[in-house]
C-alpha cells in the first residue's frame, strides 16, 4: 500500500514546526504497513498535485500568507480537482485563510482567496494568541492546542469545531471555529496539531484509507507518549477554562 | 512644576519599594500619571544607547556597561532587566536631579522589543543596537516580522542603527534610513555552505518573498544572503569578527584584536561584537575594549556549575520558546565533546504566564545530541511526554534516553549513576527546580 503526501510550501508556510503533521501521520501510516512519501513543494512554479492523496499546508507569518497565496492562485483549479476526487487537505494555522474567497489585510487591501470554501477573512490589527480547547463536530474527544491569529473569519456554515471553551474562534471568543467540508479540513490552530491531538489524527488516517478503499482495522495503533502528552495538556487547559 | 513632583514621588516610591523588596516598575507607573511627558522633559545625557532583539540583549547590555565604566564614564542602566516603558521612566527619574537633569554620562537601556515603541515616544537612542530576530515566545511575540513592525516606529530618524549585517530581517532596519553601521562575522570556521537546523528562516527574502542565495550560513539563517530578485543582501560590516576559533576560544576583530572567550558559543561570539561596536562609536579606545571583554565573564548567571553526586555539571539556560537559543547550547555541547549526561526540563514553559504550548519543541534541533560524546538524555518535567515523543523523531538510539515525570527523580536517578559530566538544558522557569537539589559553586 502507498500514498503521498504533499507538503505545500514549507519554506512560506512553517512557523510552528508544522512539518511535525506530515511526520507524525507518516509514522502511522507505516505501523498500519503503508509507505508514505512524503513530497516538500517549495513555493513558486506549477505544482503537481495530480498524484496527491493528502495536501497539507501550515501557518505563515501575514506576508508570507499572501505570498503563498499568490502563488497558489494560478493553480486553484489543479486544487479544486484534487478535492473532487477525494484527497485529503489539511490547512492549519493561517493557511486555512487562502481556503476562503477573499483575505482583506489590515491596509484594507483585498486578496482573492482559492474559493474552495465561501469564507472571507479580515486581518486585524490586533492579534491573539492564546491556547486552545475545541469541540470537535466528527470526533468526541476535546482538541488542544494554540491559534496565533489576527483575523475574523465571516460565513463558514461547517466549522470543524463548534465551540471553543478556551481560545477564539472564527469570527468570536469561544465561537465556533476552523472549517470542514468532506475531505476538506481547515483549522485556525498552530503547529503539530495531529501530534497533540491523536484522535484528528485518527481521522484523518480512516479518510485517507476510505478514500484509497483499503481496509482499516478497528483500532488504530498508536504513537508511544502521545495520548499521554495529550491528557496532559489537556488536564493542564482545563483548569484554565474552567471545563 | 509637574516634572519636580514626578521625580519627587518617584524617588520616594523607589526608597519604599527598595525597603519592601517590591519591583521597578510601579514608581514609573505613578510619575507617567502625574507628568505624562516626563521622558521628554527631562534633560538626557550625551550619549543614550538602547538594545534590543530577540536573543542576547542583558549580556550585551552587561558588557556595553563594563566597558565604558572602565573607560571613565557614569553609566545609569537597567540592571534589573526592567524593559518597558513604567521600568524605564523609574530608571530616568530615580537618577535625576529635582531640577530635572539626569546623572550621568550614558543612559543605556536594554529594550523590549515590543514595547519600544512606547518608551521612545519622548526621546529616542543616540544609538540603537538591534542584536536578532528569532522565534522567540511566539505566545505572546506573534512572530519575527510582528516583532519588526513593533519595533520600526520606534526608530527615529537621527539615531544610528547598529546592525547584525548577518540577520536578513535585521538588516531590513535599514531601508529608508540614513545612519546606519553594520557588524558581522566574516566566513570562518564554523561557516557552512549547508543551512542547519530544523526550520530555515531565511529562506525567503523578507523584503520581496523571492528565494533568497546564501553565501554561507553561521548558523540558522544567519549569515551571507543576497536575494537576486530585489537586491536585498548582507552589508559589509564596519565592525567585524575577521577570524573564530570557536574550538579554542579565541577571535579577532578587525583583523587586529584578538579577544579569548570565557565561554565558546556563537552567542557569546556576536554579543562581543556587538558591544565593541556601539563602544567604538562612543569614542572608546580599542585596547581598553580589549582589555574588558578579553575572558569577560558574563555576571547574569546564564551558565551555573554545580556538582551532583559524583558529577560536575553546567547550566546552560535556554529560553523555552526560543529554538534558536537552544540550538546553539546542543551545539556548545556536541562542540565540548567531553562524555556526558544531558538533563532537558520541560515544567512550566514560562514563568511570567501559564501556556500548554509546546510547539517549539518541533523546532529544536535535538539530533545534535546524536553524537558519541552524548552517553544519556535524561527527560524530565511535566512535558515529559511531548519531549519523549519529539525525541522519538530524532536518531538518538531509544536505548539512551530515559523519562521521569519529576525533576527530582530525574536528580536522584542521575546522582545515583555514573560519574560522566552532566549538562542541563533548561529555562529561567524551570532551572532552581534542579539548582535548589545539587551543590552549587562558590
Amino acid at each position: 500500500m502507498e500514498l503521498t503526501i504533499l507538503h505545500l510550501y514549507p519554506d512560506m508556510m512553517n512557523l510552528y514546526g508544522e512539518y511535525a503533521n506530515v511526520a507524525v501521520l507518516r509514522r502511522r501510516l507505516e505501523a498500519l504497513g503503508v509507505a508514505a512519501a512524503a513530497e516538500e513543494v517549495p513555493c513558486g512554479g506549477r505544482p503537481d498535485l495530480s498524484g496527491a492523496d493528502l495536501i497539507y499546508m501550515g501557518a505563515g507569518t501575514e506576508r508570507k500568507q499572501k505570498y503563498a497565496l499568490e502563488a497558489l492562485c494560478p493553480w486553484r483549479e489543479d486544487l479544486r480537482a484534487a478535492v473532487d476526487r477525494g484527497a485529503v487537505l489539511l490547512f492549519t494555522g493561517s493557511a486555512m485563510e487562502v481556503l476562503g474567497t477573499s483575505v482583506t489585510d489590515a491596509s484594507g487591501r483585498v486578496w482573492p482567496g482559492l474559493g474552495l470554501a465561501d469564507f472571507t477573512t479580515v486581518e486585524t490589527e490586533k492579534r491573539t494568541p492564546v491556547d486552545v480547547v475545541a469541540t470537535p463536530t466528527l470526533w468526541e474527544a476535546p482538541a488542544v492546542g494554540f491559534m496565533n491569529k489576527c483575523s475574523l473569519t465571516h460565513g463558514v456554515a461547517t466549522p470543524l469545531f463548534s465551540a471553543l471553551s478556551l481560545g477564539f474562534g472564527n469570527e468570536a471568543d469561544h465561537g465556533a471555529e476552523g472549517y470542514v467540508s468532506g475531505n476538506v479540513f481547515a483549522t485556525h490552530l498552530t503547529g503539530p496539531v495531529l501530534v497533540k491531538n491523536p484522535d484528528f489524527g485518527d481521522l484523518l488516517l480512516r479518510r485517507l484509507f476510505a478514500q484509497k478503499g483499503w481496509d482499516l482495522p478497528e483500532t488504530l495503533p498508536e504513537l508511544p507518549h502521545q495520548r499521554a502528552a495529550y491528557a496532559v495538556t489537556l488536564e493542564e487547559l482545563q483548569k484554565r477554562s474552567g471545563g | 512644576m509637574r516634572l519636580f513632583f514626578a521625580i519627587i514621588v518617584c524617588k520616594l516610591l523607589r526608597l519604599i519599594g527598595k525597603l519592601v523588596g517590591k519591583g521597578s516598575s510601579l514608581p514609573g507607573k505613578y510619575a507617567l500619571k502625574l507628568c505624562p511627558d516626563a521622558l521628554g522633559r527631562v534633560k538626557l545625557p550625551e550619549y543614550i544607547i538602547a538594545v534590543t532583539g530577540s536573543n542576547g540583549k542583558t549580556s550585551t547590555v552587561e558588557m556595553i556597561a563594563a566597558i565604558l565604566r572602565r573607560a571613565g564614564k557614569t553609566v545609569v542602566y537597567n540592571q534589573e532587566g526592567s524593559n518597558q516603558i513604567e521600568g524605564v521612566t523609574t530608571l530616568i527619574l530615580c537618577n535625576s536631579t529635582l531640577g530635572g537633569k539626569m546623572r550621568g554620562d550614558v543612559l543605556l537601556l536594554e529594550s523590549d522589543e515590543r514595547y519600544a515603541r512606547l518608551s521612545f515616544r519622548f526621546f529616542h537612542p543616540t544609538h540603537f543596537v538591534i542584536t536578532n530576530l528569532y522565534r522567540d515566545q511566539l505566545t505572546r511575540n506573534g512572530h519575527p516580522e510582528w516583532v519588526y513592525n513593533a519595533i520600526a516606529p520606534a526608530i527615529h530618524p537621527d539615531t544610528t542603527l547598529v546592525l547584525n549585517a548577518d540577520d536578513p530581517l535585521v538588516s531590513c532596519f535599514a531601508r529608508d534610513h540614513g545612519r546606519v553601521k553594520w557588524f558581522g562575522l566574516e566566513k570562518c570556521s564554523i561557516s557552512t555552505a549547508d543551512h542547519r537546523g530544523m526550520y530555515h528562516d531565511g529562506a525567503r527574502c523578507p523584503v520581496c518573498g523571492g528565494k533568497m542565495d546564501y553565501d554561507y550560513y553561521h548558523y540558522e539563517h544567519i549569515g551571507a544572503y543576497t536575494c537576486p530578485d530585489c537586491g536585498h543582501r548582507r552589508r559589509t560590516p564596519d565592525f567585524a569578527v575577521t577570524d573564530l576559533d570557536l574550538a579554542a576560544g579565541r577571535l579577532t576583530i578587525d583583523g587586529e584584536t584578538e579577544i579569548a572567550l570565557a565561554f565558546r558559543s556563537i552567542y557569546n561570539v556576536y554579543n562581543i561584537l556587538a558591544a565593541w561596536s556601539v563602544c567604538s562609536l562612543a569614542g572608546v579606545e580599542k585596547g581598553l575594549m580589549a582589555s574588558v571583554i578579553n575572558n569577560y565573564i558574563l555576571k547574569n548567571g546564564r551558565m551555573v556549575q554545580f556538582t551532583l553526586g559524583g558529577r560536575r555539571g553546567t547550566l546552560l539556560t535556554s529560553k523555552h520558546e526560543n529554538s534558536v537559543a537552544y540550538d546553539t547550547n546542543l551545539a556548545y555541547i556536541r562542540a565540548a565533546g567531553t562524555p556526558c549526561a544531558v538533563l532537558v526540563i520541560v515544567d512550566a514553559i514560562s514563568r511570567k504566564y501559564f501556556t500548554g504550548e509546546t510547539s517549539w519543541l518541533w523546532d529544536i534541533d535535538f539530533n545534535q545530541l546524536n553524537c558519541q560524546s552524548v552517553r544519556q538524555v535524561v527527560l524530565c518535567g511535566k512535558y515529559v511526554n511531548d519531549l519523549a515523543l519529539r525525541f522519538d523523531f530524532t536518531d538518538i538510539p531509544p536505548e539512551k534516553i530515559a523519562r521521569f515525570d519529576t525533576v527530582a527523580q530525574a536528580a536522584e536517578a542521575l546522582r545515583d549513576s555514573g560519574e560522566e559530566e552532566l549538562y542541563v538544558v533548561t529555562c529561567f522557569s524551570d532551572r532552581d527546580k534542579l539548582l535548589s537539589l545539587v551543590q552549587l559553586d562558590q
